[in-house]
């Protein structure tokens, strides 16, 4: 058993104890099915959400279903693996940049911009992650630190390319309006044209719970643990550490980029300063550590919750709201490591297993 | 004459990066903590001097001590309340809650005073002295001038007093520092306040040379990188002479190309220098 943190030395036996007293609860082999079943129902409902949803709750959705993929992707190199990235807002920033110019020059539609904006950031996470992943130790974190802000300069500088500071306006989708004898099918056809951003962000935040789940039950995912844990050891085992931090680091970087080409398209309007911002950053780390590190459901249950609760601070004050998230995690690092997941599974609510 | 003139202005502003880089140096060599929230240190004592320029008048000069014993009275409590509990814990604890204290402190500072950019117009040192037909900015120099005493004094305090002492044996090997005879947790405490005092001045100094915003730590804590990953991390020699590198460097790009490009120069050397050399070029290697 491994917990999200390394306990103060006085605890570690305590916990060792409790390892090898602890058995697992007999429901726990069906957990796999209970989260078929539930990503099922999951996905019928937000399937048939914008049918009958004011416009309103659909964008919620959409903001939901963003930091989902945001706080999912972070989790797989800094939360299994315990290296920390504050390169989302970068990664986010670029990805939108290139949906974006690629709809704003008319090079391709949007559903290749969409996948051309993963593999840009792909191919830049493999550049930038392989020689700084090679160093151990707080490197890698300063790096990407000044990866994110590069990025924002290069893209503010490179104004023949990006139009720099003025943002790029994109063409508005056009709403169908609802016919007369409209049939069944016809709505949804409507629906489904009317909506497309959202419905490409729930296949991305889709695509990114499956891909958590495998990574979280798999060899790769104990890879993962054992760099957290002791990369040295890790290494003398013969796992190719700096292989697996940056072909995990690539992967992740897929992620913001694609969900920045849909979000640019949803606002249609993007500009350095917002899409480069360091609060996407936030929320990313923010959403993670609340519901849990290195876990498969803790980036999941924190974004849903942490942006329902986040929305109703964000109407009242916008301001307020990185205080908020700055005390959540000062909170959670120093009183609750292991976020709400780790919680309940100190109370045997939630199995110690690996497929939490 | 005019690439003279800008290299000075460079070296001028290093001299202030390098009092900020110094106090991110020194907290990282005695806890291997990396501060994320050293640029909000930086930007509260730039607000302070602000404020009690604006509100009561102090001379933004002879506000320097205050602002440097509150700001140390802060960075204490920050130790006590906060720092202090990850220090012996793995990197990405404390590198998280870093992260939280300056996200808190810049929301913080948000709130109170809004994204709105201030500066502190203090006339007797708008404008710039002529020597030898060179001209130096007032304002620049006299930072400068302030950065070196300070950083030159606490170089002084960390080589000679006996306290300095217990800072660098801490920094060198905290357990055999213990066996000494050395309280460890009171070296990491006024570390961390000594940090935060070297910050607020080099935020002090800034305030009376450029504009001042909530956002402005965000834009050092780079910086300080930087510096200290140029000239080796916890050398607090490499660290100046990185300070100055950076600062000439900085100036030079804004001279030939354009400010804005010029923003992106420390992110560059940063990311640079990790993939070619990341020892440092002018400090000695760790590991």
């Amino acid at each position: 058993m491994s917990t999200s943190t390394s306990p103060a030395p006085d605890q570690m036996h305590q916990d060792e104890l409790d390892a090898t007293a602890y058995r697992l609860p007999g429901w726990e082999k069906y957990l796999g099915w209970a989260y078929l079943a539930a990503f099922i129902v999951a996905a019928i409902v937000l399937l048939w959400l914008p049918m009958n949803a004011k416009a309103y709750t659909v964008t919620l959705t959409l903001t939901v279903l963003l930091v989902l993929t945001l706080s999912t992707s972070w989790n797989w190199l800094s939360g299994f693996a315990g290296y920390t990235s504050f390169a989302t807002a970068g990664f986010f920033g670029i990805g939108s940049y290139i949906g974006a110019l690629l709809l704003y020059y008319e090079k391709v539609t949007w559903i290749p911009a969409v996948f051309l904006a993963g593999a840009g950031c792909f191919v830049i996470a493999l550049l930038v992650g392989i020689p700084t992943l090679r160093l151990r130790g707080p490197y890698f974190a300063i790096a990407m630190l000044a990866f994110s802000e590069l990025s924002r300069v290069i893209v503010l500088s490179w104004d023949s390319l990006t139009l720099g500071g003025n943002g790029v306006y994109l063409p508005i989708l056009r709403l169908q309006r609802p016919g007369e004898n409209e049939t069944f099918w016809e709505e949804i056809q409507r629906t489904f044209h009317n909506n497309q951003n959202y419905y490409a962000m729930l296949a991305l935040a889709a695509v990114a719970c499956i891909w958590s789940y495998v990574v979280g039950t798999s060899r790769w995912g104990l890879k993962l643990l054992s760099i957290r844990d002791d990369e040295v050891a890790a290494e003398s085992m013969g796992i190719r550490t700096t292989y697996v931090k940056a072909t995990t680091f690539a992967g992740s970087a897929i992620f913001p980029g694609m969900a920045g080409a849909i979000y640019a398209r949803h606002v249609g309007y993007i500009d350095p300063v917002t899409v480069f911002a360091i609060i996407w950053t936030i929320r990313a780390i923010t959403t993670t550590i609340f519901g849990g590190r290195g876990t498969i459901l803790g980036p999941i249950v924190g974004a849903v919750v942490l942006t329902l609760v986040s929305e109703k601070v964000w109407e009242q004050d916008p301001n307020l709201y990185q205080v908020i998230y700055g005390a959540i995690i000062i909170l959670v690092v120093l009183f609750m490591p292991g976020g709400l997941t780790s919680l309940l599974q100190r109370y045997n609510i939630l199995p110690r297993s690996r497929r939490i | 004459m005019d690439i003279v003139q800008v290299v000075i202005s460079g070296i001028l502003l290093g001299g202030v990066y390098a009092l900020f880089a110094a106090g991110l140096n020194l907290i990282f060599g005695v806890m291997k903590i990396i501060n994320l929230g050293h640029g909000e240190l930086m930007m509260l004592g730039a607000y302070m001097t602000f404020f009690l320029f604006t509100s009561w008048n102090i001379n933004p000069l002879l506000s320097i001590p205050i602002t440097a014993v509150a700001m140390a009275a802060l960075g204490w409590l920050l130790q006590f309340a906060l720092v202090e509990r990850v220090v012996n814990q793995p990197m990405i604890n404390s590198l998280l809650l870093t992260f939280g204290m300056s996200t808190l402190m810049m929301g913080v500072a948000l709130n109170l005073w809004t994204s709105n950019f201030r500066s502190v117009v203090y006339s007797p040192l708008t404008g710039s002295w002529n020597v030898f037909g060179i001209a130096f900015s007032k304002s620049r120099l006299v930072a400068f001038i302030i950065a070196m005493i300070v950083t030159g004094a606490m170089w002084t305090f960390l080589k000679q007093s006996t306290f300095g002492k217990s800072i660098r044996a801490t920094s060198q090997h905290p357990q055999v520092a213990q066996l000494c005879g050395i309280d460890v947790r009171q070296v990491r405490f006024m570390t961390f306040a000594l940090g935060s005092a070297m910050a607020a001045v080099a935020g002090a100094l800034i305030s009376i040379i450029f504009t001042i915003s909530p956002q402005m730590g965000h834009m050092f804590i780079g910086k300080g990188f930087a510096i200290i990953v140029l000239g080796g991390l916890g050398s607090f020699i490499g660290a100046f002479l990185g300070a100055i590198v950076l600062g000439v460097s900085e100036t030079l790009t804004a001279y030939f190309t354009d400010t804005q490009i010029a923003q992106g120069v420390a992110y560059l050397i940063l990311l640079l220098v990790l993939v070619i050399r990341p020892s440092g070029f002018f400090g000695k290697a760790e590991d």
